[in-house]
C-alpha cells in the first residue's frame, strides 16, 4: 500500500515537472532548432566560416533592432487588441524628435532618446484617450485599425512638411566597431541590442511585479472581469498604449544613429514587426525578443543562400509555418 | 416626354463635350497666346518626396528664370506657366496625374524620377500626342516601345554601366593599378540588373573577372553581410549600384570591414555623388569614387543656378534637379523653334533640337536620336575629397585630381 502510494506520488511529481516544463518546451525547441540550423550552416553550408560568423553576428544585432521595434507593438496588440498601423509612423516620429533634439538643442543622441521617452508616452496616451478608447472599450476592432492607419498618414505627412523628404542623419556619438571572432559589430548596433534586452527585461518585470502590470495583465486576459473587480479599463488602455509608445521612442532613439531618416523610414519595419509579434505570441515581450532574433538570423544567414528578396521569402515561410502549426505563437498562451 | 428628355440630354451632353474640347484646345491654338502651360510630374509625397519636391522646385525655378528672361520671344513674349503634379511614387497615380496635366492644357511634360511611373506617363503622352521630356528615369525599356513623344536627357542604364566600367578601367590603368577582379554589389530589379549587365559585358571584353552580390532594398538596414560576401572574393575594386540609404550603409560597412581594395566605386549610384553623402558617411566617404551623370560643376551658369536654388529652397540642388531645370530649358527652346504651342509641333522641334552648352557634364550638345535618347549623355567620374564631391575625370570637367588607389 505504502509502496503503491510512493509510486503514485512519484508519477505525479514527474508529471508535475513535465507540466511545469511544458510551456518552455516549445521555446527550447525553437532555440535548439536555431542552434542546429547554425551548426549545419557552419559544417555543411559550404560557405566561408568567417562569412557565416559575420552573418550570425549581423543577424543577432539586427534581431535586437527588430525586437526593439516589436516590443511596443506586441504590448499594444496583446492588451488592447488594436492592430496599430501607426506603429511605423510613430517610430519615424520618435526618430525625428531625437534628430531635432540632437541637431537643434545639441543633445547627445542617447540623452535625447531618454527625453523622447516621456514625450512619446504622453503622445501615445493622448492618442488612446482621445481617439481610440471609445472604440476599443466597445470592442470594435476595425475602427482602431482605420484610425491608426489615418494617424500614420497624418504623422508621415506632417513630418514631410516639417523636415522634408531628404534623407537626414543623426550625428553619432559612438562611432567605431568591435571585432567578435573576426566579425564586425558596430557599437551603435550593440547598444541598440543592449537597449532591446533592457527594455524587454524592465517591461517583463513591470508586468509581473507591479500592481499596474497586474492590472494590465488582468485587462489583457479579460477586460470585463477586470472592470468588475475595480480596474479602470480606460485608464489601463491609455497607459498601455503610452508604454507601447515609450518603447517605440527607445527604438527610434537607438536606431536613429545608423539609419537614414525619411518620414517613411519606420514603415520599413512595420510588416516585419507584425510577423515577429505573431511569431513570438501576442502580448509576449519575451516572445518579441526571441522572435526578433529568430527573424534577424533567418534573414541574414538565409541571405547567404537566397540573396536579396529571397531571404524575405524565408522569413515569410517561417511566418506561414507558425500560423499553420502554432497560431498563438511561440510564447503565446493557449486560448 | 421621355423622348424629349433624351434629346435634351443628348444636346446638353454634346454641348458640354464641345465646350470641353474647346477649352482644352483653346490654350494651344498657336498665333496669339500669352501663356503656355508646362506640366511637371514628380513624387511629392511618399518615400521619394524629398527628391521629388526638389525636382518640382527646380521646374518652378526654371520657369521663373525663363519668364524673367522675356518668355517665349517668338510668341510675343508669351509667359510659361507651370502646372505641377504628384505621382505619389506610384505608376497608376502618375498616369492619372499626367492625364490631368494634359487636360489642363499642358503642351509638354517633364518627369518623373521613377522608371515604372515614367513608363506609364510615356504611354499617356504618346496617346495624347504631348511630348514628355524625361529628366530622370534610367530604365532602357522606356524608350524601347517605339514612342514618338518621349525624350530622355540623361544616359540610360546600359550606357551608364558601359561608360562607368570604361572610366574605371581607364583610371586604374592610368594610375598603374590594373584591375583583375571586381566584386559588384547591386540592388535587385531592372535598374540594378541592367546597369550590372552592361558593366559585366564591358568587364568581360576588358578581361576583368566579375562576381555579383545582390540585395533587396526593402528592409535593408544592415550591409555588413553583403559587403563581407563581396569582399570575400578578394576583389581589386568593390562596385555599388543602389539608392541613397542602402549605398550609405554599404559605404559604412566597407569602411568598418576595411577590405584590401583599391577603391569603392559607384555606378549610377544614388548616394556617392550626392551632396549630403560626405557629411552623412563621415570617414566612410573619403575617397569613394562614383561614375554618374552629373551637373557640370565647372560651368558658371550651373554654379549660379545652384547657388540661387540653395538660397531659395534651403537645400543643395542635386543633379536630378539640374536635369529637371534642363528639361524645362529644352521645352522652352522647342517652343521658341516651333513658334507655336501646338504639342505636335513642339514635339517635332524637340526631336530636331540641338541644345548647346548643356547644364550637365555631357560629351556634347543635347541631341536626341530616333528613339528619343540624348546621344551625348554620358557619365563622369567623381570622388569624395575633403568632405566634398569633386569631379575627377575626364579632363575637361575636372575640379580636382583623382587619388587612386584610395588608401
Amino acid at each position: 500500500m505504502s509502496d503503491h502510494a510512493t509510486a503514485v506520488s512519484e508519477t505525479s511529481a514527474s508529471e508535475a515537472i513535465i507540466r511545469r516544463a511544458a510551456p518552455y518546451r516549445l521555446p527550447a525547441g525553437v532555440v535548439a532548432a536555431v542552434v542546429v540550423g547554425l551548426v549545419l550552416t557552419y559544417t555543411l553550408g559550404g560557405r566561408d566560416p568567417g562569412l557565416v560568423t559575420q552573418s550570425v553576428v549581423t543577424g543577432l544585432l539586427l534581431g535586437g533592432v527588430y525586437a526593439l521595434v516589436s516590443i511596443g507593438l506586441t504590448l499594444i496588440f496583446g492588451v488592447l487588441g488594436v492592430v496599430n498601423f501607426g506603429h511605423g509612423a510613430m517610430l519615424s516620429m520618435s526618430m525625428f524628435i531625437v534628430y531635432w533634439m540632437t541637431t537643434s538643442l545639441g543633445l547627445p543622441v542617447y540623452l535625447a532618446t531618454v527625453v523622447a521617452v516621456p514625450l512619446m508616452m504622453g503622445f501615445g496616451m493622448l492618442v488612446q484617450r482621445g481617439l481610440l478608447n471609445k472604440l476599443t472599450l466597445e470592442g470594435n476592432h476595425e475602427g482602431p485599425l482605420l484610425v491608426t492607419l489615418g494617424l500614420s498618414l497624418l504623422i508621415i505627412n506632417v513630418l514631410l512638411m516639417i523636415f522634408g523628404g531628404r534623407p537626414l542623419s543623426v550625428p553619432s556619438s559612438v562611432e567605431g566597431s568591435l571585432r567578435v571572432f573576426g566579425a564586425i559589430a558596430s557599437y551603435e548596433r550593440m547598444i541598440a541590442f543592449g537597449g532591446a534586452l533592457l527594455v524587454a527585461l524592465l517591461l517583463t518585470l513591470a508586468l509581473k511585479k507591479t500592481s499596474l502590470g497586474m492590472s494590465i495583465r488582468a485587462v489583457s486576459a479579460n477586460s470585463q472581469g477586470a472592470q468588475l473587480v475595480g480596474v479602470n479599463v480606460g485608464r489601463i488602455y491609455a497607459l498601455t498604449f503610452g508604454i507601447g509608445s515609450a518603447c517605440v521612442a527607445v527604438a527610434g532613439g537607438l536606431l536613429a544613429p545608423f539609419l537614414s531618416l525619411t518620414p517613411t523610414v519606420g514603415e520599413e519595419f512595420t510588416i516585419l514587426a507584425f510577423v515577429i509579434v505573431v511569431l513570438g505570441g501576442l502580448g509576449s515581450v519575451v516572445g518579441a525578443m526571441v522572435g526578433g532574433v529568430v527573424i534577424g538570423l533567418v534573414q541574414t544567414v538565409g541571405a547567404l543562400y537566397l540573396p536579396g528578396t529571397g531571404s524575405l521569402i524565408l522569413v515569410f515561410a517561417v511566418f506561414v509555418l507558425v500560423l499553420l502549426f502554432r497560431p498563438q505563437g511561440i510564447f503565446g498562451a493557449n486560448r | 416626354m421621355q423622348k424629349l428628355m433624351g434629346v435634351a440630354t443628348a444636346v446638353l451632353l454634346t454641348t458640354t463635350l464641345v465646350a470641353c474640347s474647346d477649352d482644352a484646345s483653346g490654350g494651344r491654338s498657336g498665333g496669339n497666346v500669352d501663356e503656355v502651360t508646362i506640366g511637371a510630374l514628380h513624387p511629392l509625397t511618399g518615400s521619394l518626396a524629398g527628391v521629388g519636391t526638389m525636382m518640382s522646385n527646380a521646374a518652378k525655378m526654371a520657369v521663373h528664370d525663363l519668364n524673367e528672361d522675356g518668355g517665349i520671344e517668338c510668341l510675343d513674349g508669351a509667359q510659361l506657366r507651370l502646372e505641377t503634379g504628384d505621382s505619389k511614387g506610384t505608376a497608376s497615380t502618375g498616369q492619372s496625374e499626367a492625364q490631368r496635366l494634359i487636360d489642363n492644357g499642358a503642351v509638354a511634360l517633364v518627369g518623373t524620377y521613377q522608371s515604372d511611373v515614367t513608363q506609364n506617363v510615356a504611354a499617356v503622352a504618346e496617346r495624347s500626342g504631348v511630348p514628355l521630356v524625361i529628366d530622370v528615369a534610367v530604365d532602357d525599356a522606356i524608350l524601347e516601345q517605339g514612342y514618338q513623344n518621349t525624350f530622355r536627357i540623361q544616359p540610360d542604364a546600359t550606357s551608364m554601366g558601359t561608360d562607368g566600367g570604361q572610366a574605371l578601367f581607364e583610371i586604374a590603368q592610368q594610375n598603374g593599378q590594373p584591375i583583375d577582379r571586381v566584386s559588384y554589389i547591386h540592388l535587385e530589379g531592372a535598374f540594378g540588373q541592367s546597369v550590372f549587365d552592361a558593366f559585366a559585358a564591358e568587364a568581360k571584353s576588358a578581361g576583368v573577372e566579375v562576381s555579383e552580390t545582390t540585395y533587396s532594398p526593402t528592409n535593408f538596414t544592415d550591409a555588413t553581410t553583403v559587403v563581407r560576401q563581396a569582399a570575400a572574393k578578394n576583389p581589386d575594386v568593390i562596385l555599388v549600384t543602389g539608392y541613397y540609404p542602402d549605398s550609405l550603409l554599404i559605404a559604412q560597412a566597407v569602411h568598418q570591414l576595411n577590405p584590401e581594395i583599391d577603391a569603392l566605386y559607384g555606378i549610377a549610384n544614388g548616394a556617392f555623388d550626392n551632396t549630403s553623402f560626405p557629411a552623412d558617411a563621415g570617414n566612410a566617404a573619403t575617397g569613394v569614387l562614383s561614375a554618374n551623370y552629373h551637373f557640370d560643376a565647372t560651368d558658371e551658369r550651373v554654379q549660379d543656378i545652384r547657388q540661387r536654388f540653395e538660397e531659395q529652397y534651403g537645400q543643395p540642388m542635386e543633379t536630378a534637379a539640374v536635369l529637371t531645370y534642363q528639361a524645362a530649358v529644352v521645352i522652352e527652346q522647342a517652343l521658341e523653334d516651333a513658334c507655336t504651342d501646338a504639342p505636335a509641333e513642339v514635339r517635332d522641334a524637340i526631336a530636331a533640337a540641338k541644345i548647346e552648352d548643356p547644364l550637365l557634364a555631357f560629351d556634347g550638345p543635347i541631341v536626341f536620336d530616333e528613339t528619343g535618347q540624348n546621344k551625348n549623355a554620358t557619365v563622369i567620374a567623381m570622388q569624395v575629397q575633403n568632405g566634398q564631391v569633386e569631379q575627377v575625370s575626364p579632363e575637361q570637367f575636372k575640379t580636382s585630381d583623382i587619388v587612386y588607389p584610395v588608401k
